[in-house]
Parts: C-alpha cells; structure tokens; sequence
C-alpha cells in the first residue's frame, strides 16, 4: 500500500517490526470494525428475516430462522396500509421538493460562488438560520398560513414548503461544488463578453450535473425521511407519506406478531435502499462532507 | 475589459445594475422565499407568544408575558429542557467520537472491509427516523425483544430491562437510538475531514514514532477543527429538534420522562390547542439554539463560510 500516509518510509528492520505490529493491531481493529457494521446493520436485517416468518413461529424467539419463510405479512401489509399511495406520496413529494430546492438554488449558488455580491455575509447568515432552524418552532405560523392560502393538507403546499426548506442546504452544497470549477473558464468567458446568465447556463450549469446529481439525491432522502411537517400540515390518509403512514404500524392490530410491522418498515426503506446501492460511491465518497464544507 | 469577480462592486446598486440576472433570481427571489416561508413564521412565533389563542378562534387574546410566566413555572418546561440535554449530551458523546474512530481507522488503514463498514454505518442515515423507532420497537420489546433475549441467552439477564417503561432509563434510550441512526454523519464528515489533511504532515509525524493516540491528539483533530465545529453545530441542532422517535416509541411517556422540547411545542399547539404557549414554547427553543449556535460559531467557526 504505497500510498498509506500512515506508513513510514524508514530502514528495512523496522519496517518488518513496523509490518507485524500493523498486522496483529489490523486484525483486533477489523474483529472491532466488523463488530461495529454488524450493529449497524444487524438490526435491519434481523427485521427482514422477522418479516418472513408466518405468525405461528412468534414464539419461537426473535433469532429463530424461519421454519416456512412466505411472503404473507408483505401482503397483508402492503394492502392494510395503502402501501402503493403511501410510496407513490413519498416518492412524489421527494422528487419534486428536492427538485424545487435544486432549481431555487442555482442561481444564488452560482452568484456566490462567482461574484463579490454585495451583502455576502448577511446572506450565508440567513441561510445559517434557514438550515439549523428547529422545523418545530415555525409550526403553528406556516399551518396559519398555509390554511390561509388553501394549501393546507395539500401535496401542492407540502412540496412547497419541503422546495423552500431545503433551498438554504442546497445553496451552501452547490456553491461548495460551483466554487471547485477552476475560475478560469469562465474569466475567459467573460472577457469574451458572455452576460451572466450565459456563463450560468453555458459553462457552469453543464459542469455542475454531477454536484447536481449528489445535492439532489441528499434532499431526495431528507425529503423521503421528514416527518414533522408531514404529520402537522396533512390530514387526508390519500395525502400521507411513507413516515407518516406507517405510524399506523404502531397498533395492536399490527403488533401482535412481529412480522408485519416488520415487513412493513422493511417496504419502507426499500426504495432508498435502490437509490443507496446506486449512487453508494458518490456517498461513501465524502462528497456530501465536501460539499457542505465548501 | 475588466475580470467580473474582480471588479470592485461594493456598492449595492452597481452591483444589482451590472448583474441584474444574479441579482433578481440569485438574491431577490431567493431572500423573498426566505422571508416569507422562514424569517415571516419566525417573527409571528415571537409576535404569538404574547397572546392566548385556540388556533380557530378570529380572536387572540393580547396577555402579555403571561405565558412566559406559565413557562418558567411549568415543572414540565424544566423537564423537557433537560431531557433535551441528556439527548444532546449522548449525541455529542457516542455517535461523534465513535464516527470519528471509525473514519480514523478507515483512513489510517487501521481496518479491513473499509467499504463494508463504512457503508453499514452510513447506511441507518438513509433511514426515516419513523422507521428506525419502529425497528427498536420490535427489537426492545421488554418480553419478545431481540436485545433483551440475547442479554439473557448470554448470560447477562440482570441487564434487562423495560426499554422504554424504566423512568430513568427511557429518554437514554431514545438518544442511543437517535444516536445509531446518526452516526454515519460524523464517520462521513470526518473520513472527507482526515482525507484533506496533508499526507505530509501525517508522515512526519509517523516517521517521528508517533502512536496512533499521539497522532489523533496532537495532529488529526487540531487539524479538524473546522470539521469538528460543523459537526458539533449539527448535533446539537438535531438534539434540539428530537421529536420523530418520542412520537413514534413514547408519546412523552412514562410521566414525561422522555418529554422534549419538540414534542411539548407539537403536544400543546395541536393537541391542547394552546398555539399562544406553543409559540412561547418555540421562542425558548430559537433562543436556546441562538446560544448554543453563537457558543459554536464564536468559538470555531470564524470564517470558515466565507472565503
């Protein structure tokens, strides 16, 4: 591994030294390590395997394989709670809230990622606020509101309130990428005499896709996993996501065996499992750190 | 002709004249949305809290500072608060440094399977909080639970307990799990953290026969400061906003113990229909987040967003 910044380039002895008290020190942290994703993950998979079982094997305990694995509590599950309008609700408000956060924060990205605007501070203040803002305290005023203009228990105002929330993250993200792309190319544009908004949508739209790409998926899955404004501002089941549906997983109808609620929590997570395994490189990355970090 | 980020523009107007395409939808449409869905509601929060209102009725009632003198009174105000804490106590504690140790271990080549681990303890982050508190249920449920029959089939059946009936224990229980799903944050923030500290100055310092303790102390988290900062902010902020697993696991129960401050606001606003001491309740929580913001970004932050 030459390029392990860890390792000392020293004389041949102590590298040998060097190399067998890496490897024992490498073997207990890896057991440790494995220790670690297997808490992590174990619990999600302990529920896939819990949501195969057929009622009669509850008993058995929760590590029992299942004897007669089905499909069943899927079934029950999906038709119970509604499952293809909760997914269908959930995937709708995430591609379209992240979307509206994305195209609401090109611009500014692009402006503060290029140009001295006036202000400057005054603004990554106000988009401070607007990312670290507890939802909860902004409550009772956006309900008024949005009760005002009609859009309470609406898809149309969840999305708008979802677009508006995640516009501040997606300055600071796409600003941090913007500010990546050498200046150069766009100096030259300018001196050439392009305007702003052909420097925008020429050279640094193009050139920002894959930032795009990782903003979008992140808020996708804030957006898949919000809860608060969901259960406050909807009243209408045909109106749920997927956080907000399954609360109903919580009953007695649900929890006398395990497997349904189960199977329930495992459909939920289903869909960004997908997207996980798609873009997992891009996240595991660090591009999401570097992106904020700017 | 002159560079564009070059030009001297420190006055507003030639600005705003000179760049009128950034100026309308990259500052103007942008601060309107801002003011109007953000900076509106939080000024009719403070505006709120001064009156009793249902919610429903065409009438507030002006009462001054009386709900503020409710709330300094309210045994469960002082509850919530420091359940708040304990939540945001474990948070800094657990998932932080743990996250840290394992980006260290990945970056130093500490570890095989870094892939494998790094994604299995990214992966709870892509998890609703919904669904986490579900999963924990399930799994510490006090008679059929996975965790409680695994302390007893090793042995450590002294261990089990009621997850979250025990009064003492419930609200510990809610921030380890919070804690689980959020670990993967600080890991990722901290691998791309360690990953942008000069290759040299780790080598000098390994090269000098430095330990991996000396190292972490003395070179990598200097050096990360600014990384620490974010993700202190971030900790401290999602502590504040703990409100999904209290909804899904306790409902505040038993006796309050696993009562936060998020959930007090949601309880009383729509629940109790007292949206005056709701908007009183979140005017203590935007001040306790403009402290705990400006103790963090006086101390470490300086600058680090502008640039």
């Amino acid at each position: 591994m030459p390029d392990n910044p860890f390792r000392p380039s020293a004389n041949p002895e102590a590298e040998t030294k060097y190399l067998i008290a890496a490897f024992i020190s490498k073997a207990i942290a890896t057991i440790l390590a494995l220790l670690i994703a297997i808490i992590w993950v174990g619990p999600f998979l302990l529920m896939v395997v819990t949501s195969l079982k057929p009622n009669a094997e509850f008993l058995r305990g929760p590590f029992a394989w299942p004897l007669a694995p089905n499909f069943d509590a899927y079934r029950k599950v999906w038709a119970g709670l509604d499952f293809p309008t909760l997914l269908g609700n959930s995937v709708l408000y995430s591609a379209t809230g992240a979307a509206l956060a994305v195209l609401l924060a090109l611009v500014p990205a692009y402006g503060l990622s290029r140009f001295d605007i006036p202000g400057k501070k005054f603004i990554f203040g106000i988009l401070l606020i607007g990312l670290m803002l507890p939802q909860q305290t902004v409550l009772i005023p956006l309900y008024t509101t949005l009760r005002t203009l009609h859009l309470l228990d609406t898809k149309i105002g969840l999305i708008l309130v979802h677009g508006v929330y995640g516009m501040p993250m997606q300055i600071l993200a796409l600003r941090g990428f913007m500010t990546s792309i050498p200046k150069e190319i766009d100096k030259a544009a300018f001196i050439e005499g392009a305007s702003d908004f052909q420097v925008f949508w020429k050279i640094i739209l193009p050139l920002s896709i894959p930032g795009i790409l990782v903003s979008y998926t992140l808020n996708f899955i804030a957006i898949w996993k919000e809860f608060v404004f969901s259960l406050v501002f909807l009243n209408n089941e045909s109106n749920f996501p997927v956080t907000v549906g399954m609360l109903k997983l919580n009953s007695d109808r649900y929890m006398s065996a395990f497997n349904l609620p189960s199977a329930g929590l495992v459909i939920s997570q289903i869909p960004i499992i997908i997207l996980f395994l798609i873009l997992y490189r891009k996240f595991a990355g660090g591009k999401l750190a570097g992106a904020v970090k700017g | 002709m002159e560079n564009a980020t070059v030009r001297n523009e420190k006055n507003a107007i030639h600005f705003a004249l000179n760049h009128r395409f950034v100026t309308i939808f990259g500052v103007v449409l942008p601060l309107l949305l801002f003011a109007a869905f953000i900076g509106y509601p939080i000024v009719y929060t403070i505006y709120l809290s001064f009156f009793k209102w249902n919610g429903m009725a065409k009438i507030m009632r002006f009462i001054g500072l009386d709900n503020y003198a409710y709330l300094i009174h309210s045994q469960e105000f002082y509850l919530a608060v420091l359940n708040n804490i304990k939540w945001m106590l474990v948070s800094l504690c657990f998932p932080v440094s743990l996250g840290f140790l394992i980006a260290y271990g990945m970056r130093a080549r500490i570890v095989y399977f870094t892939g494998l681990v790094r994604s299995a303890v990214f992966f709870p982050v892509t998890m609703s909080l919904v669904a986490a508190g579900l999963m924990f249920l399930l799994i510490l449920n006090p008679a059929f639970g996975a965790l409680n029959s695994l302390l007893r089939g090793v042995g450590l059946g002294f261990l089990v307990r009621e997850w979250f009936g025990d009064y003492h224990i419930a609200i510990y229980t809610l921030a380890v799990i919070f804690g689980w799903a959020f670990t993967g944050l600080p890991m990722i923030f901290y691998y791309a953290g360690i990953g942008d500290i000069p290759k040299e100055t780790l080598d000098a310092a390994r090269i000098e026969g430095a330990g991996h303790f000396k190292i972490i102390r003395s070179v990598a988290l200097p050096q990360l400061r600014p990384v620490t900062a974010v993700v202190v902010l971030l900790t401290i902020f999602e502590s504040l906003k703990a409100f999904d697993l209290v909804v899904v696991l306790t409902k505040g129960a038993p006796f309050g113990a696993t009562n936060v401050l998020g959930y007090l606001i949601y309880n009383e606003s729509f629940w109790n229909s007292r949206f005056g001491y709701g908007a009183c309740l979140s005017v203590a929580v935007l001040f306790l987040s403009t402290i705990a913001a400006a103790a963090v970004l006086r101390k470490v932050l300086k600058g680090a967003f502008d640039a």
